[in-house]
Protein backbone atom coordinates (compact mmCIF):
# COMPACT_ATOMS: atom_id res chain seq x y z
CA UNK A 1 0.00 0.00 0.00
CA UNK A 2 1.38 3.19 -1.51
CA UNK A 3 1.25 6.55 1.34
CA UNK A 4 0.61 9.55 -0.64
CA UNK A 5 2.54 12.96 -0.44
CA UNK A 6 3.71 15.76 -2.18
CA UNK A 7 6.55 17.75 -2.85
CA UNK A 8 6.23 21.85 -3.27
CA UNK A 9 9.19 23.18 -5.10
CA UNK A 10 9.59 26.67 -4.14
CA UNK A 11 11.98 27.85 -6.98
CA UNK A 12 9.49 26.65 -9.55
CA UNK A 13 6.14 27.93 -8.30
CA UNK A 14 5.93 30.84 -10.07
CA UNK A 15 2.37 32.30 -8.67
CA UNK A 16 0.10 31.49 -11.33
CA UNK A 17 -2.83 29.52 -9.72
CA UNK A 18 -3.72 27.12 -12.21
CA UNK A 19 -3.38 24.82 -9.26
CA UNK A 20 -6.35 26.13 -7.22
CA UNK A 21 -8.22 26.56 -11.02
CA UNK A 22 -7.96 22.99 -11.34
CA UNK A 23 -8.87 22.23 -8.24
CA UNK A 24 -11.96 24.52 -7.40
CA UNK A 25 -12.66 22.80 -11.27
CA UNK A 26 -11.99 19.25 -10.14
CA UNK A 27 -13.94 19.51 -6.94
CA UNK A 28 -17.00 21.91 -8.11
CA UNK A 29 -15.89 24.10 -5.26
CA UNK A 30 -18.49 26.51 -4.48
CA UNK A 31 -17.38 30.40 -3.79
CA UNK A 32 -15.51 31.15 -1.08
CA UNK A 33 -13.87 27.95 -1.25
CA UNK A 34 -10.37 26.93 -1.89
CA UNK A 35 -8.81 23.28 -1.19
CA UNK A 36 -5.44 24.51 -2.50
CA UNK A 37 -4.15 28.67 -1.85
CA UNK A 38 -0.86 29.41 -3.32
CA UNK A 39 -0.26 32.44 -0.64
CA UNK A 40 2.06 35.47 -2.04
CA UNK A 41 4.50 37.43 0.23
CA UNK A 42 6.74 40.72 -0.62
CA UNK A 43 10.27 40.92 1.24
CA UNK A 44 12.70 43.92 0.81
CA UNK A 45 12.63 47.53 0.31
CA UNK A 46 12.56 48.99 -2.76
CA UNK A 47 14.86 48.85 -5.54
CA UNK A 48 15.63 45.25 -3.60
CA UNK A 49 12.05 43.73 -3.36
CA UNK A 50 11.76 39.90 -4.21
CA UNK A 51 7.87 38.24 -4.05
CA UNK A 52 7.98 34.36 -2.74
CA UNK A 53 4.97 32.31 -3.38
CA UNK A 54 4.33 29.41 -1.40
CA UNK A 55 1.99 27.17 -2.59
CA UNK A 56 -0.37 25.49 0.55
CA UNK A 57 -2.97 22.44 0.72
CA UNK A 58 -3.89 19.93 3.59
CA UNK A 59 -0.76 18.29 4.61
CA UNK A 60 -2.83 14.84 5.38
CA UNK A 61 -0.49 14.87 8.48
CA UNK A 62 0.17 11.63 9.58
CA UNK A 63 -0.54 12.42 13.33
CA UNK A 64 -3.63 14.77 12.24
CA UNK A 65 -4.84 16.63 14.98
CA UNK A 66 -8.06 17.64 13.07
CA UNK A 67 -8.16 13.51 13.09
CA UNK A 68 -8.17 13.22 17.20
CA UNK A 69 -9.82 16.55 17.91
CA UNK A 70 -13.25 15.47 15.88
CA UNK A 71 -15.76 14.49 18.27
CA UNK A 72 -17.64 12.42 15.91
CA UNK A 73 -14.70 10.22 14.14
CA UNK A 74 -16.32 12.21 10.61
CA UNK A 75 -12.05 12.52 9.85
CA UNK A 76 -10.42 9.54 9.62
CA UNK A 77 -7.66 8.58 8.06
CA UNK A 78 -7.00 6.23 5.00
CA UNK A 79 -4.81 3.23 4.75
CA UNK A 80 -2.93 5.20 2.04
CA UNK A 81 -2.35 8.03 4.18
CA UNK A 82 -5.45 10.92 2.70
CA UNK A 83 -7.12 12.13 5.76
CA UNK A 84 -10.92 12.28 4.93
CA UNK A 85 -14.07 13.63 5.71
CA UNK A 86 -17.07 11.82 6.37
CA UNK A 87 -19.55 14.41 5.13
CA UNK A 88 -22.56 12.18 6.71
CA UNK A 89 -20.99 12.02 10.06
CA UNK A 90 -19.85 15.34 10.36
CA UNK A 91 -21.75 17.81 12.69
CA UNK A 92 -20.03 20.88 11.44
CA UNK A 93 -18.81 21.75 15.35
CA UNK A 94 -15.78 23.23 13.47
CA UNK A 95 -13.32 21.74 16.35
CA UNK A 96 -10.99 20.02 13.51
CA UNK A 97 -10.70 23.88 11.40
CA UNK A 98 -9.45 25.52 14.65
CA UNK A 99 -7.30 22.03 15.62
CA UNK A 100 -5.70 22.26 12.18
CA UNK A 101 -2.41 24.30 12.23
CA UNK A 102 -2.35 24.87 8.37
CA UNK A 103 -6.07 26.64 8.19
CA UNK A 104 -7.06 23.69 5.60
CA UNK A 105 -10.61 23.54 6.32
CA UNK A 106 -13.85 25.04 5.47
CA UNK A 107 -16.77 24.55 7.03
CA UNK A 108 -19.97 24.88 4.51
CA UNK A 109 -22.02 27.92 4.64
CA UNK A 110 -25.59 28.16 3.27
CA UNK A 111 -24.84 31.20 1.10
CA UNK A 112 -21.88 29.51 -0.40
CA UNK A 113 -24.12 26.82 -1.92
CA UNK A 114 -27.28 28.55 -2.28
CA UNK A 115 -26.34 32.28 -3.41
CA UNK A 116 -24.42 31.29 -6.28
CA UNK A 117 -20.86 33.28 -7.73
CA UNK A 118 -23.09 35.67 -8.99
CA UNK A 119 -25.27 36.08 -5.96
CA UNK A 120 -29.37 35.98 -5.74
CA UNK A 121 -29.94 32.34 -5.34
CA UNK A 122 -29.07 31.69 -9.43
CA UNK A 123 -26.99 28.50 -9.58
CA UNK A 124 -25.08 28.47 -12.80
CA UNK A 125 -24.79 25.28 -15.01
CA UNK A 126 -21.47 24.18 -13.37
CA UNK A 127 -22.81 24.98 -9.96
CA UNK A 128 -25.40 23.24 -9.96
CA UNK A 129 -23.86 20.15 -11.03
CA UNK A 130 -21.46 20.16 -8.18
CA UNK A 131 -23.87 21.24 -5.84
CA UNK A 132 -24.62 17.54 -4.88
CA UNK A 133 -21.22 17.03 -3.22
CA UNK A 134 -21.88 18.92 -0.45
CA UNK A 135 -23.97 18.71 2.68
CA UNK A 136 -24.02 22.57 4.24
CA UNK A 137 -23.04 22.91 7.39
CA UNK A 138 -19.73 20.02 7.25
CA UNK A 139 -16.86 20.69 7.14
CA UNK A 140 -14.97 20.16 3.33
CA UNK A 141 -11.11 20.04 2.95
CA UNK A 142 -8.63 18.90 0.20
CA UNK A 143 -8.69 14.97 -0.68
CA UNK A 144 -5.31 14.82 -2.59
CA UNK A 145 -8.31 14.05 -5.34
CA UNK A 146 -8.77 10.77 -4.04
CA UNK A 147 -11.31 9.95 -6.84
CA UNK A 148 -8.63 10.52 -9.62
CA UNK A 149 -5.73 9.12 -7.24
CA UNK A 150 -7.32 5.80 -6.88
CA UNK A 151 -7.79 5.87 -10.71
CA UNK A 152 -3.95 5.90 -11.00
CA UNK A 153 -3.64 9.37 -12.06
CA UNK A 154 -2.34 12.62 -10.42
CA UNK A 155 -4.63 15.02 -8.45
CA UNK A 156 -5.85 18.10 -10.39
CA UNK A 157 -3.47 20.55 -9.22
CA UNK A 158 -0.99 18.45 -9.82
CA UNK A 159 -1.68 17.42 -13.62
CA UNK A 160 -2.43 21.10 -14.00
CA UNK A 161 0.82 23.14 -12.52
CA UNK A 162 2.67 24.35 -15.72
CA UNK A 163 5.74 24.21 -14.18
CA UNK A 164 6.04 20.98 -12.11
CA UNK A 165 6.36 22.86 -9.10
CA UNK A 166 4.02 20.52 -7.32
CA UNK A 167 5.07 16.81 -7.58
CA UNK A 168 2.87 14.08 -6.18
CA UNK A 169 3.90 10.36 -5.13
CA UNK A 170 4.29 7.57 -2.80
CA UNK A 171 6.53 8.75 0.37
CA UNK A 172 7.45 5.02 1.27
CA UNK A 173 9.02 4.26 -2.40
CA UNK A 174 12.54 4.80 -2.39
CA UNK A 175 12.16 5.02 -6.24
CA UNK A 176 9.64 7.71 -6.24
CA UNK A 177 10.28 11.29 -7.00
CA UNK A 178 8.96 13.30 -4.20
CA UNK A 179 11.29 10.74 -1.87
CA UNK A 180 13.86 11.41 -4.06
CA UNK A 181 13.95 15.18 -3.73
CA UNK A 182 12.89 15.31 0.21
CA UNK A 183 16.33 13.18 0.18
CA UNK A 184 18.16 15.05 -1.81
CA UNK A 185 17.41 18.91 -1.81
CA UNK A 186 16.02 18.38 2.24
CA UNK A 187 12.68 18.99 1.75
CA UNK A 188 10.73 20.33 5.29
CA UNK A 189 7.63 20.19 6.24
CA UNK A 190 5.75 22.87 7.70
CA UNK A 191 5.46 24.02 11.15
CA UNK A 192 7.37 20.76 12.39
CA UNK A 193 6.91 22.22 16.55
CA UNK A 194 3.55 21.28 15.84
CA UNK A 195 4.02 17.36 15.60
CA UNK A 196 1.79 16.84 13.10
CA UNK A 197 4.20 15.16 10.74
CA UNK A 198 2.91 16.21 7.37
CA UNK A 199 2.82 14.18 4.09
CA UNK A 200 3.59 17.35 2.33
CA UNK A 201 7.06 18.83 1.99
CA UNK A 202 8.83 21.98 0.99
CA UNK A 203 12.13 21.83 -1.06
CA UNK A 204 14.21 25.29 -2.44
CA UNK B 1 -22.44 40.48 -8.60
CA UNK B 2 -19.38 38.86 -8.64
CA UNK B 3 -18.31 37.57 -5.18
CA UNK B 4 -14.12 37.36 -6.24
CA UNK B 5 -13.46 40.46 -4.18
CA UNK B 6 -12.61 38.75 -1.25
CA UNK B 7 -9.84 37.92 -2.90
CA UNK B 8 -8.22 40.78 -2.30
CA UNK B 9 -8.89 40.84 1.97
CA UNK B 10 -5.16 39.25 2.75
CA UNK B 11 -6.91 35.42 2.43
CA UNK B 12 -3.81 34.70 -0.37
CA UNK B 13 -0.92 36.35 1.78
CA UNK B 14 1.94 34.74 3.62
CA UNK B 15 0.58 35.64 7.49
CA UNK B 16 -1.36 35.23 10.49
CA UNK B 17 -4.28 34.15 9.85
CA UNK B 18 -7.78 34.94 11.87
CA UNK B 19 -9.61 31.77 13.18
CA UNK B 20 -13.41 32.30 12.10
CA UNK B 21 -14.93 28.81 12.83
CA UNK B 22 -15.50 29.53 16.41
CA UNK B 23 -17.82 32.98 17.19
CA UNK B 24 -19.98 34.53 19.60
CA UNK B 25 -22.67 31.61 19.62
CA UNK B 26 -19.56 29.29 20.71
CA UNK B 27 -18.75 32.17 23.21
CA UNK B 28 -21.69 32.31 24.69
CA UNK B 29 -22.19 28.40 24.83
CA UNK B 30 -18.78 28.29 26.94
CA UNK B 31 -20.31 31.66 28.90
CA UNK B 32 -23.22 29.84 30.34
CA UNK B 33 -21.43 26.49 30.73
CA UNK B 34 -19.04 27.85 33.03
CA UNK B 35 -21.23 30.50 34.72
CA UNK B 36 -23.98 27.29 35.10
CA UNK B 37 -21.88 24.64 36.36
CA UNK B 38 -19.82 26.93 38.71
CA UNK B 39 -23.45 27.91 40.54
CA UNK B 40 -24.15 24.44 40.92
CA UNK B 41 -21.32 23.20 42.39
CA UNK B 42 -21.32 26.19 44.64
CA UNK B 43 -24.99 25.91 45.25
CA UNK B 44 -24.23 22.12 46.16
CA UNK B 45 -22.33 22.82 49.10
CA UNK B 46 -25.28 24.80 50.31
CA UNK B 47 -27.89 21.99 49.17
CA UNK B 48 -29.00 25.11 47.96
CA UNK B 49 -31.79 24.29 45.59
CA UNK B 50 -32.49 27.78 43.64
CA UNK B 51 -28.88 27.87 43.04
CA UNK B 52 -28.83 24.21 41.94
CA UNK B 53 -31.56 24.55 39.56
CA UNK B 54 -30.60 27.63 38.12
CA UNK B 55 -27.48 26.00 37.11
CA UNK B 56 -29.20 23.38 35.47
CA UNK B 57 -30.91 25.36 33.27
CA UNK B 58 -28.21 27.72 32.70
CA UNK B 59 -25.94 24.65 31.46
CA UNK B 60 -28.82 22.96 29.45
CA UNK B 61 -30.66 25.94 27.77
CA UNK B 62 -27.57 28.28 27.77
CA UNK B 63 -24.72 26.18 27.07
CA UNK B 64 -26.63 23.01 25.01
CA UNK B 65 -28.79 25.74 23.38
CA UNK B 66 -25.87 27.96 22.23
CA UNK B 67 -24.05 24.61 21.04
CA UNK B 68 -26.99 23.18 18.94
CA UNK B 69 -27.01 27.10 16.99
CA UNK B 70 -23.44 26.82 16.46
CA UNK B 71 -23.73 23.04 14.58
CA UNK B 72 -24.17 22.94 10.86
CA UNK B 73 -25.61 19.51 11.43
CA UNK B 74 -27.60 20.26 14.67
CA UNK B 75 -29.26 17.12 13.77
CA UNK B 76 -26.82 14.71 14.02
CA UNK B 77 -25.47 16.39 17.10
CA UNK B 78 -25.21 12.82 19.35
CA UNK B 79 -22.72 11.93 16.97
CA UNK B 80 -20.47 14.06 19.23
CA UNK B 81 -21.10 11.25 22.10
CA UNK B 82 -18.49 9.09 19.63
CA UNK B 83 -14.85 9.90 20.36
CA UNK B 84 -14.64 10.40 24.10
CA UNK B 85 -11.17 8.60 24.08
CA UNK B 86 -9.56 11.51 21.84
CA UNK B 87 -11.81 14.45 21.87
CA UNK B 88 -12.55 16.65 24.32
CA UNK B 89 -15.91 17.88 22.92
CA UNK B 90 -17.25 14.43 23.04
CA UNK B 91 -15.70 14.07 26.65
CA UNK B 92 -18.23 17.78 27.48
CA UNK B 93 -21.05 16.31 26.24
CA UNK B 94 -20.74 13.46 28.29
CA UNK B 95 -20.25 15.64 30.50
CA UNK B 96 -23.21 17.70 30.17
CA UNK B 97 -25.45 14.65 30.13
CA UNK B 98 -24.51 13.43 32.90
CA UNK B 99 -24.35 16.41 34.79
CA UNK B 100 -28.42 17.09 33.90
CA UNK B 101 -29.27 14.08 34.57
CA UNK B 102 -27.54 13.37 37.86
CA UNK B 103 -27.99 17.28 39.05
CA UNK B 104 -31.67 17.10 38.07
CA UNK B 105 -31.71 13.70 40.43
CA UNK B 106 -29.66 15.28 43.23
CA UNK B 107 -32.08 18.43 43.33
CA UNK B 108 -34.89 15.81 43.39
CA UNK B 109 -33.55 13.54 46.08
CA UNK B 110 -32.88 16.83 48.28
CA UNK B 111 -36.68 18.50 48.02
CA UNK B 112 -38.36 15.15 48.70
CA UNK B 113 -35.77 12.71 50.31
CA UNK B 114 -36.94 10.30 47.45
CA UNK B 115 -33.16 8.18 47.13
CA UNK B 116 -32.12 5.72 50.17
CA UNK B 117 -28.75 7.73 51.72
CA UNK B 118 -25.54 6.00 49.71
CA UNK B 119 -27.53 6.11 46.62
CA UNK B 120 -28.48 9.83 46.84
CA UNK B 121 -25.02 10.15 48.08
CA UNK B 122 -23.51 8.68 45.05
CA UNK B 123 -26.36 10.90 42.69
CA UNK B 124 -24.81 13.96 44.67
CA UNK B 125 -20.98 12.62 43.82
CA UNK B 126 -21.95 11.81 40.21
CA UNK B 127 -23.05 15.63 39.84
CA UNK B 128 -20.04 17.41 41.23
CA UNK B 129 -17.65 15.03 39.36
CA UNK B 130 -19.48 15.82 35.74
CA UNK B 131 -20.34 19.63 36.91
CA UNK B 132 -15.97 19.92 37.72
CA UNK B 133 -15.55 18.41 33.98
CA UNK B 134 -17.85 21.45 32.15
CA UNK B 135 -15.73 23.71 34.43
CA UNK B 136 -12.63 22.63 32.95
CA UNK B 137 -13.13 20.87 29.76
CA UNK B 138 -13.63 23.74 27.78
CA UNK B 139 -10.10 25.08 28.55
CA UNK B 140 -8.66 21.37 27.60
CA UNK B 141 -10.86 21.58 23.96
CA UNK B 142 -9.14 24.79 23.22
CA UNK B 143 -5.50 24.20 25.18
CA UNK B 144 -6.03 20.96 22.44
CA UNK B 145 -6.14 23.10 19.45
CA UNK B 146 -2.10 23.60 18.97
CA UNK B 147 -2.99 25.65 16.15
CA UNK B 148 -3.67 28.92 17.83
CA UNK B 149 -0.87 30.05 20.17
CA UNK B 150 -3.29 31.97 22.22
CA UNK B 151 -5.44 28.93 23.32
CA UNK B 152 -3.04 26.44 22.88
CA UNK B 153 -1.21 27.32 26.50
CA UNK B 154 -1.86 25.12 29.66
CA UNK B 155 -3.19 28.07 31.72
CA UNK B 156 -6.63 27.80 29.02
CA UNK B 157 -8.16 24.66 31.31
CA UNK B 158 -6.61 27.17 34.44
CA UNK B 159 -8.10 30.52 33.89
CA UNK B 160 -11.94 28.24 32.69
CA UNK B 161 -12.10 26.79 36.45
CA UNK B 162 -10.96 29.87 37.91
CA UNK B 163 -13.51 31.98 36.29
CA UNK B 164 -16.65 28.95 36.74
CA UNK B 165 -15.56 28.97 40.45
CA UNK B 166 -15.72 32.97 40.48
CA UNK B 167 -18.66 32.93 38.68
CA UNK B 168 -20.15 30.35 41.18
CA UNK B 169 -19.10 32.44 43.78
CA UNK B 170 -20.97 35.56 42.64
CA UNK B 171 -24.31 34.00 41.61
CA UNK B 172 -24.52 32.32 44.77
CA UNK B 173 -24.56 35.68 46.63
CA UNK B 174 -26.86 37.09 44.41
CA UNK B 175 -29.34 34.02 44.17
CA UNK B 176 -28.60 33.43 47.54
CA UNK B 177 -29.49 37.24 49.15
CA UNK B 178 -31.74 36.67 51.64
CA UNK B 179 -32.08 33.07 51.84
CA UNK B 180 -31.37 31.20 55.54
CA UNK B 181 -28.05 29.34 54.49
CA UNK B 182 -26.40 33.21 54.05
CA UNK B 183 -29.06 35.68 56.03
CA UNK B 184 -28.18 33.93 59.12
CA UNK B 185 -24.27 33.37 58.69
CA UNK B 186 -23.00 36.56 58.16
CA UNK B 187 -19.62 34.67 58.41
CA UNK B 188 -20.77 33.07 55.45
CA UNK B 189 -21.32 35.71 53.45
CA UNK B 190 -17.64 37.47 54.46
CA UNK B 191 -15.95 34.33 53.61
CA UNK B 192 -17.84 33.76 49.73
CA UNK B 193 -16.97 37.44 49.45
CA UNK B 194 -13.36 36.95 50.75
CA UNK B 195 -12.58 33.64 48.16
CA UNK B 196 -14.34 36.36 45.52
CA UNK B 197 -11.75 38.47 45.71
CA UNK B 198 -8.92 35.79 46.33
CA UNK B 199 -10.36 34.60 42.86
CA UNK B 200 -10.18 37.84 40.92
CA UNK B 201 -7.11 38.01 41.74
CA UNK B 202 -5.48 34.39 40.62
CA UNK B 203 -8.06 35.15 37.74
CA UNK B 204 -6.22 38.17 36.83
CA UNK B 205 -2.62 36.89 37.26
CA UNK B 206 -3.73 33.75 34.99
CA UNK B 207 -5.50 35.95 32.35
CA UNK B 208 -2.17 37.60 32.23
CA UNK B 209 -0.31 34.70 32.11
CA UNK B 210 -1.89 33.07 29.57
CA UNK B 211 -0.79 36.31 27.25
CA UNK B 212 2.70 36.41 28.63
CA UNK B 213 3.08 32.69 27.53
CA UNK B 214 0.83 33.19 24.16
CA UNK B 215 3.17 36.22 23.17
CA UNK B 216 6.48 34.01 23.82
CA UNK B 217 5.10 30.93 21.99
CA UNK B 218 4.58 31.90 18.11
CA UNK B 219 4.44 35.04 15.78
CA UNK B 220 0.31 34.20 15.84
CA UNK B 221 0.57 34.48 19.54
CA UNK B 222 2.88 38.01 19.45
CA UNK B 223 0.08 39.38 16.94
CA UNK B 224 -3.08 38.35 19.08
CA UNK B 225 -2.20 39.79 22.21
CA UNK B 226 -0.85 42.53 20.94
CA UNK B 227 -4.16 43.03 19.56
CA UNK B 228 -5.84 42.44 22.55
CA UNK B 229 -3.60 44.86 24.58
CA UNK B 230 -2.45 47.26 21.75
CA UNK B 231 -5.06 46.84 18.78
CA UNK B 232 -8.39 47.01 17.70
CA UNK B 233 -9.85 44.74 20.84
CA UNK B 234 -7.75 46.47 23.37
CA UNK B 235 -10.73 49.22 23.64
CA UNK B 236 -12.93 45.91 24.58
CA UNK B 237 -10.33 43.92 26.54
CA UNK B 238 -8.62 46.24 28.91
CA UNK B 239 -11.82 48.17 30.42
CA UNK B 240 -14.24 45.20 30.20
CA UNK B 241 -12.14 41.79 30.98
CA UNK B 242 -9.29 43.53 33.26
CA UNK B 243 -11.17 46.45 34.28
CA UNK B 244 -14.59 45.64 34.83
CA UNK B 245 -13.80 42.00 35.47
CA UNK B 246 -11.25 42.04 37.99
CA UNK B 247 -9.83 45.11 39.04
CA UNK B 248 -13.01 47.17 39.57
CA UNK B 249 -14.72 44.01 40.60
CA UNK B 250 -12.81 43.38 43.29
CA UNK B 251 -12.26 46.75 44.70
CA UNK B 252 -15.89 47.06 45.01
CA UNK B 253 -16.40 43.39 47.10
CA UNK B 254 -13.97 44.70 49.27
CA UNK B 255 -16.13 47.90 49.99
CA UNK B 256 -19.31 45.67 49.72
CA UNK B 257 -21.95 46.50 52.01
CA UNK B 258 -24.83 43.78 52.99
CA UNK B 259 -26.78 45.03 49.97
CA UNK B 260 -28.31 42.83 47.15
CA UNK B 261 -27.92 45.47 44.91
CA UNK B 262 -24.14 45.85 45.64
CA UNK B 263 -23.65 42.37 44.97
CA UNK B 264 -25.83 42.38 42.11
CA UNK B 265 -23.51 45.52 40.31
CA UNK B 266 -20.45 42.63 41.07
CA UNK B 267 -21.34 40.22 39.48
CA UNK B 268 -23.15 41.76 36.52
CA UNK B 269 -19.46 43.56 36.22
CA UNK B 270 -17.34 40.47 36.87
CA UNK B 271 -19.79 38.48 34.33
CA UNK B 272 -19.54 41.38 31.49
CA UNK B 273 -15.63 41.21 31.77
CA UNK B 274 -15.67 37.32 31.61
CA UNK B 275 -18.56 37.36 28.81
CA UNK B 276 -16.06 39.76 27.12
CA UNK B 277 -12.71 37.71 27.61
CA UNK B 278 -14.76 34.47 25.99
CA UNK B 279 -16.10 36.15 22.48
CA UNK B 280 -12.35 38.53 22.45
CA UNK B 281 -9.98 35.29 22.74
CA UNK B 282 -11.73 33.58 20.46
CA UNK B 283 -11.85 36.68 17.59
CA UNK B 284 -8.28 37.27 18.33
CA UNK B 285 -7.41 33.62 17.58
CA UNK B 286 -4.81 33.23 15.38
CA UNK B 287 -2.96 30.51 12.83
CA UNK B 288 0.68 30.75 12.36
CA UNK B 289 2.60 31.05 9.15
CA UNK B 290 2.28 28.12 7.63
CA UNK B 291 5.91 28.40 6.58
CA UNK B 292 6.68 31.00 9.32
CA UNK B 293 7.76 33.14 6.06
CA UNK B 294 8.97 31.84 3.01
CA UNK B 295 11.69 34.32 2.60
CA UNK B 296 13.53 33.26 5.95
CA UNK B 297 12.92 29.74 5.10
CA UNK B 298 14.35 30.35 1.47
CA UNK B 299 17.15 31.75 2.92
Amino acid sequence: MATWGMVFDLRRCIGCNACAVACKQENSLPDGVFFTKTLSEEVGEYPDVTRSYVPTICNHCEDAPCESACPTGATYTRPDGIVMVDRNKCIGCGTCIVACPYDQRTRLEPEMLHEGLFGGGRLTPFEEQGIGRFTVGTVVKCTFCHERVDAGQLPACVATCPTEARIFGDLDDPASRPRQLILERRGRQPLPEKNTNPRVFYID
Amino acid sequence: MIASNRIADGTFRVGVGLQKAWGVQMATAFFFGEAGAGLYFVAQFFDFVLGMVAGLVMVLVGKAGGHVLHLGQPLRGWRALTKVRTSWVSRGLAAILLFVAAGALHVIDVRSGLLPTAVSQLVAAVALAACFVIMVYQGFAMSQSSAIALWSGGLMPVASLTYALLNGVLLTLVFGFGEPFLAERPETVRLLQVLAVALMLYGLVTVLSLLHGARRASEAGRQSVAMLLQGGFARWFVPLVIGAGFVVSALMMLAAPPAFAWMLAVAGLELTGYYAFRVLVFKAGGYDPALSLAYRFRH
